[in-house]
């Protein structure tokens, strides 16, 4: 099947394509230069039209979620809808059922989310939810950073081991890329406690988040994954954390990046919860400079923000210890998962508001760091969904973005407590983004630091993966028009997937499977057959589940993209 | 003002559900629309007309002008008055469950008894129950912590388990006794049983006041006994006699309030 | 040892790594000695899975089969078997698909779907055990851990509710209480043995100290360890009948180990207050890790019971008891559950698939399911089979036909086929797929008829 967009107002910031009017051609699913006569016209004139949206960070899928939802069905309750021909029934707020996560993801315009945390010993239950999440890819991340194995790897600093294991398990696991989580953070809350800083080793490992942080860096360099390394730093949430990540980057500066097709070494994830200054929530201010400007001033790191979105949400993270932090200072139920040898987690519902001064400060961090940062190809829009908010409010993010007048008007109307401009600079930004900013960084810019080559660009070759939105960019001012905006987002007028229409006018009215993308390195077998020989007398002994059982067959990805990547290349 | 009547043909095994018949939905509706409507039963809508006569007088010209009665036994009628916002309704025979669930306003009068849940997540209105309620009366939905918090519910039998669970606002009377763990995870609110209470009122409360002027069989350990009060004002209300005054659930650093009966309760006196 | 069975030595082959479709441990480690296509010996599993996995063939549901006229239970074949289900189901008003426990989540989302497309209500047993452990954890929260993390670490084991000995016999063995762990290298030796229960049970004389505390006394007791533990000196003499100075040694005792873990049966879900006992127990165990690292568990009974809370739970937001009636879905203890909608008497047609309905379930609700149509899907004849009047035999999952669960954990296991089932039987998977395509059909065929 042909298709033409016709008359489009074109958004492809990997092509150097801002705003221009012009036909966007696909055919079989992809992206091409060209089509025939037949073509079927799509009339979109004067609409936007970006590469489908990617979420470089958020938790859909997996047993966090699942907790969440059973044990929050007060949240579930919240977004019941009624089913219809096409669709099945929703359900859930900050953590809707995958169908839902599905669904609202492709509305938007969007085509592939990264999964951010897969515990390995659970990834069966990962691929099974992404398998009942339709419309969108889902990108598995795989949790690496208080491995009781890597964590002795890295205390010995054998980096060519540490990759081979991570090929083995990344293979085992079928994920795509390393994720790293309050390293040795969540060991320690084993025995429930915390490290504080780089520098703090875990209990009886003798290892530092630094040497943890570093190693696994190395080894993802000498392998030359897709990804970096995709760090989730020490300290999250804990006023006057930002030397932390400041160290946290510095300690990666010095490694060499072996990727052609990513720009840097490491992915500073939620940042915002990453940004604090100050000694308590007491004196708590912001600490987006510093992140800033590290991110202006080096290239080896992206980040993505982590925007609080001001709403009753669900926090879930593999930091453990700050979630029953959290709990504490709430008193709301708490909910925790460790999964043996391999990490943690924590789940708490949260109800950021506007008038709480520290929410207000957050929220006014995350708006800095987007503003401050002048590169949007470093910067992505996340909001951690569903931690500082759910997802469905992108559109809403992106509206604040636009304007600053609507940032001032929230300030000056009290919908957020003074702490966001005593505490902030954010007042006296007056940064607004354009139309192609946005196109970058929830498109051109996640599809770059992931490296992928077929989405996140209009370039003939790649996936039709095509969103079009009922905005005419020449007619219309962001900066007054924050609700336009924000709905004209919210709901595509198309979305395409792999040259399928699955969203018109806002409704969905195809539903296709999704995809699964892994990560497969070929050239470390020596390696990894050395890894298995030392590995398998430890897990046979503490693991409680049998080497046989505990990868994820290839039945649990029905419909798989894997990169193959020839480490060292 | 318009008095809409139902009375009942015949019953049925399997439930309605009446959430689409409440005063705010239904006060422009004449005799021709209740005719056409088919009401929910299982997974499938039947006619309202196979199990009601219904008679409509008057007219309305919002909710508050409707008054609803309702004649016969409506033990299988699921959701009366699920989040009214005004009006009357007034069930001549017992209810089933969810009676007054999610009301914003406006009030219902049960001549008989009510199933569980009745005034669950009740934010304002009054429910009066003139017979006794089963479980879980004005709690909060499951899961959630925030229950009832507006309005009135007033039982004049006994109350079962679990009364006022998660209760965040709003008052509740019992004139008759309680059963186990009234005002659990309560964190404000009002709830006051003139009759006995079998066990455990309070259990992980954390704020409000719970007057019982019956005897209580067994208090938790959570429960820190303060003073004996005469004549105390407790929530804006004038109390006469004495009463023992107990403060918890310490267990979780509650400052909840539970009075009791002095006389009647002489032998939980430490 | 009276029972002792000497070793089995006549077999063909062996399959390693087979896992148990029994209790809620989901043993992994299963060897199955294979002659003539049969399980005849299994390795490693404890009686109950040993048991269970050398079914007893005489018990075997072998043929499709529909109650005629006559009352009696007559063989068919698979196709007017199917038909006859699908017809009971499209036009049922108050459909309960029950059961799920003991098969695979393969199977349930054929399940989902057809009580999807029809509005039923899809339980499983969490209903009838469980249900009041998911109450509480939706109340007061869910701090758990799978049981690798208790094996390697914890230095207390407290079970409360659950006499594990006889309910899940390798528990204690393979996870908690036995097994050399990482920082637990003398396993039972390192470890501390608590149990919570008025009866002296296997497990209590297994442990180093037993708490009887008096029958309905769960929450006054619990209440009173979390008073000490924020400091009160308690009042009574003594608490739910035990002395106040053993409750504050055991409070103290439980914030000076390194790693606790709860472990609760039945048995605390099942008495006077319910569901807060399970809710104040969390919240005690919430309160204990101010001190130190506890953790907690249900002791979930069969192997998928808690596959299915999860698979629910995805897909539509509620763990059990779901109520899809008015076209999306609906979650409400009393009220959308099977026991609740069978003593009400609304159920019409009931659908059991691998579980027994009978054993548990109070009077009114079995005099209700011999009142109305009942299809069975099992692999075993029982008590659901007299009731039933349609009969489909399913095949065995982890043995027969691979299928993935859930352990009590929430650990995902793939569960391998060893061995071909019986040629007339049929895999779950195929007979629910079945069912669904044929009831679409008769929905597609009344659709045209409406729309004329
Ligand atoms: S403990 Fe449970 S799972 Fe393990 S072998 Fe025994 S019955 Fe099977
Ligand atoms: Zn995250």
């Amino acid at each position: 099947m042909e298709y033409v967009l016709k008359n489009g107002i074109v958004y492809d910031p990997a092509n150097k394509v801002a705003g221009e009017k012009k036909d966007v051609m696909f055919k079989d699913g992809k992206i091409v230069d060209s089509v025939s006569a037949d073509a079927k016209v799509l009339d979109v004139t004067d609409k936007i039209v970006m590469p489908a949206g990617i979420d470089p960070h958020a938790h859909v899928a997996g047993p966090k979620l699942v907790v969440g939802r059973i044990y929050r069905p007060e949240d579930s309750r919240k977004g019941v809808t009624h089913k219809t021909d096409i669709l099945r029934s929703e359900s859930g707020f900050s953590i809707p059922s995958c169908p839902s996560t599905g669904y609202r993801y492709s509305r938007m315009g969007y085509g592939t989310v990264v999964e951010a945390a897969v515990p390995p010993l659970e990834a069966k239950h990962t691929h099974e939810e992404i398998n009942s999440t339709p419309n969108l890819d889902i990108v598995p991340l795989s949790l690496f950073g208080n491995n009781w194995f890597v964590l002795q790897y890295a205390k010995q600093n054998q980096i060519e081991d540490l990759a081979g294991f991570i090929a083995a398990w990344l293979r085992l696991a079928k994920c795509y890329g390393v994720k790293i989580v309050n390293p040795c953070g969540s060991e320690a809350w084993g025995w429930g406690m915390n490290v504080h800083g780089l520098d703090d080793p875990a209990p009886y490992w003798d290892v530092t988040g630094r040497e943890v942080v570093t190693a696994l860096a190395k080894a993802n360099e000498m392998l030359g994954l897709p990804h970096s390394v995709h760090v989730h730093p020490n300290d999250l949430g804990h006023p006057g954390n930002y030397p932390t990540t400041v160290s946290t980057m510095e300690a990666l500066k010095d490694i060499e990046k072996n990727s052609t097709v990513r720009g840097q070494t490491m992915h500073l994830t939620h940042a915002q919860f990453h940004a604090y200054g100050g000694t308590s929530w007491r004196d708590a201010d912001s600490g987006a400079d510093y992140i800033a400007d590290y991110v202006n001033n080096n290239d080896h790191v992206t980040i993505d923000v982590g925007q609080v979105t001001l709403d009753e949400t669900t926090t879930m993270t593999a930091d453990a210890p700050m979630e029953f932090d959290l709990y504490k200072l709430s008193g709301l139920k708490w909910a925790n998962k460790d999964v043996e040898l391999e990490t943690a987690a924590g789940i708490v519902p949260v109800i950021y508001s506007g008038k709480a001064p520290v929410n207000s400060l957050q929220w006014a961090i995350g708006l800095e760091l987007f503003l401050k940062v002048n590169d949007p190809w470093k910067v992505c829009l996340t909001t951690d969904h569903p931690n500082a908010g759910p997802f469905i409010r992108y559109p809403r993010i992106i509206s604040w973005l636009m304007s600053n007048e609507r940032r001032q008007e929230m300030m000056d109307n009290r919908e957020v407590h003074p702490w966001s401009h005593r505490r902030t600079s954010l007042a006296s930004l007056e940064r607004e983004y354009d139309f192609n900013e946005i196109a970058t960084i929830t498109r051109a810019g996640p599809a770059k630091i992931y490296g992928f080559q077929d989405r996140g660009a209009l370039t003939p070759g790649f996936n039709a993966d095509i969103a079009v939105f009922d905005i005419n960019p020449n007619d219309i001012d962001p900066s007054r028009n924050h609700e336009a905006i924000e709905k004209g987002f919210s709901s595509a007028m198309y979305t395409i997937k792999d040259g399928e229409i699955l969203v018109k006018d806002g409704e969905i009215v195809k539903v296709v499977k999704s995809h699964t993308l892994w990560t497969d390195v070929k050239g470390m077998e020596e390696q990894e057959k050395r890894v298995m020989d030392r590995v398998m007398p430890d897990f046979t002994k503490y693991y409680t589940i049998k080497f046989e059982n505990y990868q994820v067959h290839d039945k649990y990805l029905p419909n798989p993209i894997v990169t193959e990547v020839q480490a060292g290349k | 003002m318009k008095t809409i009547t139902f009375n009942q043909k015949k019953t049925s095994q399997i439930a309605l559900e009446f959430d689409e018949l409440i005063p705010d939905e239904v006060y422009s509706w004449e005799k021709a629309d209740f005719e056409k409507y088919m009401v929910p039963i299982g997974n499938s809508r039947f006619p309202l007309t196979d199990y009601f006569d219904i008679e409509v007088e008057g007219s309305a010209e919002s909710p508050e002008e409707i008054k609803m009665i309702l004649n016969g036994d409506y033990g299988r009628v699921k959701y009366i008055g699920t989040k009214m916002g005004a009006g009357e309704i007034i069930v001549n025979g017992p209810v089933d469950l969810h009676c007054g669930s999610q009301m914003k306003g406006g009030s219902i009068l049960v001549n008989g008894d009510a199933e569980s849940y009745a005034g669950r997540e009740m934010e304002g209105g009054s429910l009066t129950i003139m017979g006794n309620t089963r479980e879980f009366c004005g709690c909060s939905y499951i899961g959630d912590w925030r229950g009832m918090n507006g309005g009135t519910i007033t039982i004049h039998g006994n109350a079962g388990k679990q009364l006022g669970e998660c209760l965040s606002g709003g008052s509740i009377y019992v004139k008759g006794d309680c059963d186990i763990l009234a005002g659990i995870h309560m964190t404000k609110g009002f709830i006051q049983i003139d009759g006995d209470v079998t066990r455990w009122p309070g259990g992980q409360m954390k704020n409000g006041d719970i007057v019982i002027n019956g005897e209580l069989g067994r208090l938790l350990e959570g429960f820190v006994q303060q003073e004996i009060v005469e004549n105390p004002e407790i929530d804006g209300k004038d109390f006469s006699g004495k009463y023992i005054k107990y403060t918890g659930d310490i267990a979780l650093n509650g400052k909840g309030r539970l009075w009791l009966d002095a006389e009647k309760n002489r032998h939980l006196l430490y | 040892m009276a029972n002792y069975e000497p070793p089995v030595t006549d077999y063909e082959s062996i399959v390693e790594n087979c896992t148990c479709a029994f209790c809620g441990c989901n043993c992994d480690d299963l060897d199955y000695l294979i002659k003539d296509g049969h399980v005849v010996g299994v390795r490693h599993a404890c009686r109950l899975g040993a048991s269970k996995i050398m079914e007893d063939m005489d018990q075997r549901l072998l043929v499709p089969m529909i109650r005629g006229e006559d009352g009696e239970l007559a063989e068919t074949d698979w196709d007017s078997a199917l038909d006859k289900a699908a017809e009971l189901i499209a036009g049922a008003v108050r459909p309960i698909f029950y059961g799920w426990s003991e098969t695979s989540i393969e199977t349930m989302h054929h399940g989902l779907e057809l009580g999807e497309l029809v509005g039923a209500v899809l339980d499983n047993q969490a209903t009838i055990c469980h249900g009041p452990s998911l109450q509480a954890v939706q109340n007061a929260g869910y701090p758990i851990s799978t049981l690798g993390e208790v094996k390697n670490r914890a230095d207390m084991c407290l079970y409360t509710g659950s006499n594990a000995m006889n309910s899940h016999p390798r528990h204690m063995a393979r996870y908690s209480t036995f097994p050399r762990g990482y920082f637990r290298p003398r396993g039972r030796f390192d470890r501390t043995v608590v149990t919570l229960d008025p009866k002296y049970s296997d497990t209590a004389k297994m442990s180093d100290i037993w708490v009887g505390f008096e029958q309905n006394g769960d929450y006054e007791f619990y209440n009173a360890i979390r008073a000490v533990l924020k400091g009160k000196k308690l009042q009574k003499e003594f608490i739910s009948g035990i002395p106040k100075e053993d409750v504050e040694e055991l409070a103290e005792a439980m914030k000076n180990v390194q790693f606790g873990a709860l472990f609760f049966g039945l048995g605390l879900t099942h008495t006077l207050s319910k569901q807060r006992n399970i809710d104040i127990a969390i919240q005690m165990v919430a309160d204990l890790n101010s001190y130190t690292k506890w953790i907690l568990m249900p002791m979930r009974g069969h192997f998928n019971v808690n596959g299915f809370n999860i698979f629910m739970a995805f897909e539509t937001g509620f763990p059990y008891g779901v109520d899809f009636a008015r076209g999306y879905q609906r979650y409400m203890n009393g009220e959308t559950n099977t026991i609740d909608l069978l003593t009400r008497k609304e159920c019409d047609v009931f659908m059991v698939i691998a579980a027994d309905p009978g054993a548990h379930y109070p009077g009114g609700a079995v005099k209700h399911l011999a009142e109305i149509p009942v299809i069975q899907v099992d692999i075993h004849w029982g008590p659901s089979t007299e009731i039933a009047d349609v009969v489909l035999p399913g095949s065995f999952v982890g043995v027969e036909v691979g299928g993935t669960s859930y352990r009590m954990d929430g650990v995902p296991i793939w569960m391998k086929k060893a061995i071909d089932k019986p040629e007339t039987c049929r895999d779950d998977e195929w007979i629910i797929k079945e069912i669904l395509e044929r009831v679409k059909k008769i929905k597609a065929e009344q659709g045209a008829l409406a729309s004329k």
